[in-house]
């Protein structure tokens, strides 16, 4: 299998961000690629946005894609930690059984940060092989703390592999606490006497998952391959707001500890299209004093757009001078397909994929 | 009071605007924000000086948190700064949450009598804080991790001292998101949620801009021309305002039919600029929602 160009959509929420990655990855399609559409927002904004259903299997969306393909993924984060297990135990079934059974495990079932994003890689992985693409865009939840899973595969493998699971794992089969008076013998005590009886449940559920360490080294093996390349592309992607604005800079600062430079700034609602026809009615005699206050209202929007686009991108261009910047349009319609199928004809897709 | 929502729907602008009219009226409030203090920055540039300003870092909340667990400060490092907890800690989840929310206890604790309102991360992240004092409570069964979930339960989650508010946009779907967000709290966290505060909800054009453009446009000419353009623009603007409200009805219905008559929905306009906390706590006190 050839690598697959890998594009990740980031930013804060509430900028557009599921609309532009949707455009985005439309655009390549029509541009001829085999595209996929990778949505960890669990909204449902991504299949609302391109008007079809998504779910956990992969599949190729009827939309007018031109000469390529178009296809989408957006897994359903209720299944995402059985999803992940049964990914993680494949190998285990008798382990699965009892991890499914620990009351630690159980309550983790509802809610674990980054399971869901974890989850949704794996599954990346095997619709990029299944499906044979060749491009793929990953819109990460609406947050500026969406890129924290990236790292959360490598935690987990080297917590995994190192001594530390060996030792809590030991915990779990002691009878009673160990006598041994150094000092994990102490941490054992005091770790026992806050946790209480759930400190064997703990040391269970990593002694199963030590059992999976290789699984969980080639999770992470995946998630870099996706993710960590030097080949892999960050776009920001921000509305002309402040919030917006420190959002991105924030993920730039995130980005910059993982050693990721990200190229684009997507900087959505960036202007108002020319309306020639505003002066026409201002300048005509027939205007009547309403329609001379919708226009007056039309042209301070406008004006209050321009100024607010201005604004964050100066900051960018001076702080980030080789951040790409492009400017999206703001479109004002009814239905959301529409924004998706307009916005896909602003990118410049071969000036986007030029090394 | 703990201010939540979806990402973007201004939640920050809203919790900063309800300190600040807090602040006005009680005299003293306070305003507490996870990360980096960025928020205030943006949205409190004129803070009053009966409006303190908080933030608390979550990356070293388990360590603070922590020193009451052990006994001390001194075993808290000895159990938790070792080969063996590091590792576990920056992988395990629910250990930082548990952490956060302690610290902002103790912030309670320091203010007696103030109203404290917290700025809260996005949804599904703040139900997680949220719950995971009553999920460590229950599963532990005793000890000292036990009593301080049961603290946190007691001194900062009770029904009787803690309020929420969700922030939303007058969007279909976010509303839909939103009643199940309620719910979720509801349900998970056992805190009803007090007022849902719905964003950016679009103003009516102008009256009889419509009808007006609609009878120029029937003319011929370049006149006629533009003002078709126009009467297309208004059209779509009128539709989408027509949804939200549609949208608007139908939760003020669900909503408040478990609210037993009070909607608890508070309309905030659509500004196009940035607002400050302090134009946001004039619109909110303009609603009685202060």
């Amino acid at each position: 299998m050839t690598q697959p160009e890998v594009i990740v959509c980031a930013g804060g929420g509430g900028v557009g961000k599921t609309t532009a990655s949707a455009a985005l990855a439309l655009a390549l399609a029509k541009s001829g690629h085999r595209a996929l559409i990778v949505s960890i927002d669990p909204a449902r904004r991504l299949a609302d946005a391109m008007g079809v259903e998504l779910g956990t299997e992969a599949r190729e969306l009827s939309v007018d894609s031109g000469t390529g393909q178009l296809f989408g993924l957006m897994p359903d984060p209720q299944d995402a930690l059985r999803t992940f297990v049964e990914f993680l135990f494949a190998e285990e079934p008798a382990a699965l059984e009892r991890l499914v059974e620990n009351r630690l495990f159980r309550v983790l079932e509802a809610s674990v940060p980054g399971i869901h994003e974890v989850a949704t890689i794996s599954l990346t992985w095997r619709a990029i092989i299944e499906h044979d693409v060749d491009v793929v865009v990953i819109d990460t939840a609406p947050s500026r703390n969406a890129i924290d899973f990236i790292t959360y595969p490598k935690r987990l493998a080297k917590l995994l592999g190192g001594r530390a699971v060996a030792w809590m794992a030991a915990i779990g089969k002691r009878r009673s606490v160990a006598s041994q008076d150094d000092k994990m013998g102490r941490v054992e005590r005091l770790l026992v006497r806050a946790l209480g009886p759930v400190t064997r449940d703990v040391a269970g559920l990593f002694s199963e998952m030590a059992r999976v360490r290789e699984r969980f080294i080639l999770l992470n093996e995946h998630t870099s391959d996706l993710l960590l390349r030097p080949e892999t592309r960050y776009f920001l992607v921000a509305s002309p707001t402040a919030a917006a604005r420190d959002d991105a800079d924030y993920l730039i600062k995130k980005l910059e500890k993982l050693g990721i430079v990200p190229r684009a700034l997507i900087l959505n609602s960036a202007f108002v299209p020319e309306r020639d026809w505003v002066q026409v009615l201002e300048a005509a005699q027939e205007t009547t004093p309403a329609i001379h206050a919708a226009l007056c209202a039309l042209s301070d929007e406008r004006e209050t757009r321009s100024r607010a686009a201005a604004r964050i991108t100066d900051a960018f261009s001076k702080r980030q001078p080789n951040l790409q910047l492009l400017r999206l349009p703001y479109v004002e319609t009814v239905e959301p397909r529409s924004i998706v199928h307009s916005l896909a004809r602003s990118f410049d897709i071969s000036a986007l994929l030029s090394r | 009071m703990f201010v939540t929502g979806k990402g973007g729907v201004g939640k920050t602008t809203v919790a900063a605007g309800l300190a600040l009219a807090a602040a006005e009226t009680e005299g003293e409030a306070v305003f507490v924000e996870f990360g980096d203090g960025a928020g205030a920055r943006r949205v409190l540039r004129n803070r009053p000086s009966g409006l303190e300003h908080v933030v608390l870092d979550p990356s070293h909340a388990v360590a603070r948190a922590a020193a009451p667990v052990f006994g001390s400060a001194t075993l808290a490092k000895l159990a938790l700064d070792n080969f063996a907890m590091r590792p576990l800690i920056r992988a395990a989840p629910a250990v930082r949450e548990l952490g956060v929310l302690e610290l902002a206890r103790q912030v309670v604790e320091e203010h007696p009598g103030k109203r404290v309102v917290f700025d809260m991360p996005a949804s599904g992240h703040s139900v997680a804080w949220l719950k995971v004092a009553r999920q460590g409570r229950e599963l532990t069964g005793r000890g000292p991790v036990h009593d301080l979930c049961a603290r946190l339960e007691a001194e900062l989650i009770s029904p009787g001292r803690a309020s929420i508010v969700v922030v939303t946009l007058p969007e279909r779907l976010v509303l839909w998101e939103t009643l199940t967000l309620c719910e979720t709290i509801e349900k998970e966290v056992g805190l009803s949620v007090d007022r849902l505060v719905v964003n950016r909800v679009p103003q009516a054009p102008p009256e009889n801009a419509l009808n007006d453009a609609v009878s120029l446009s029937k003319n011929e000419g370049k006149i006629a021309q533009a003002a078709q353009k126009l009467v297309e623009l208004l059209s779509i603007r009128d539709l989408v305002r027509k949804q939200v409200m549609q949208a608007l009805d139908e939760t003020v219905h669900r909503y408040g039919e478990e609210k037993g008559g009070d909607s608890g929905l508070t309309l905030l306009p659509l500004a196009s600029t940035d607002p400050q906390a302090r134009t946001v706590a004039g619109w909110l006190r303009s609603q009685g929602a202060a």
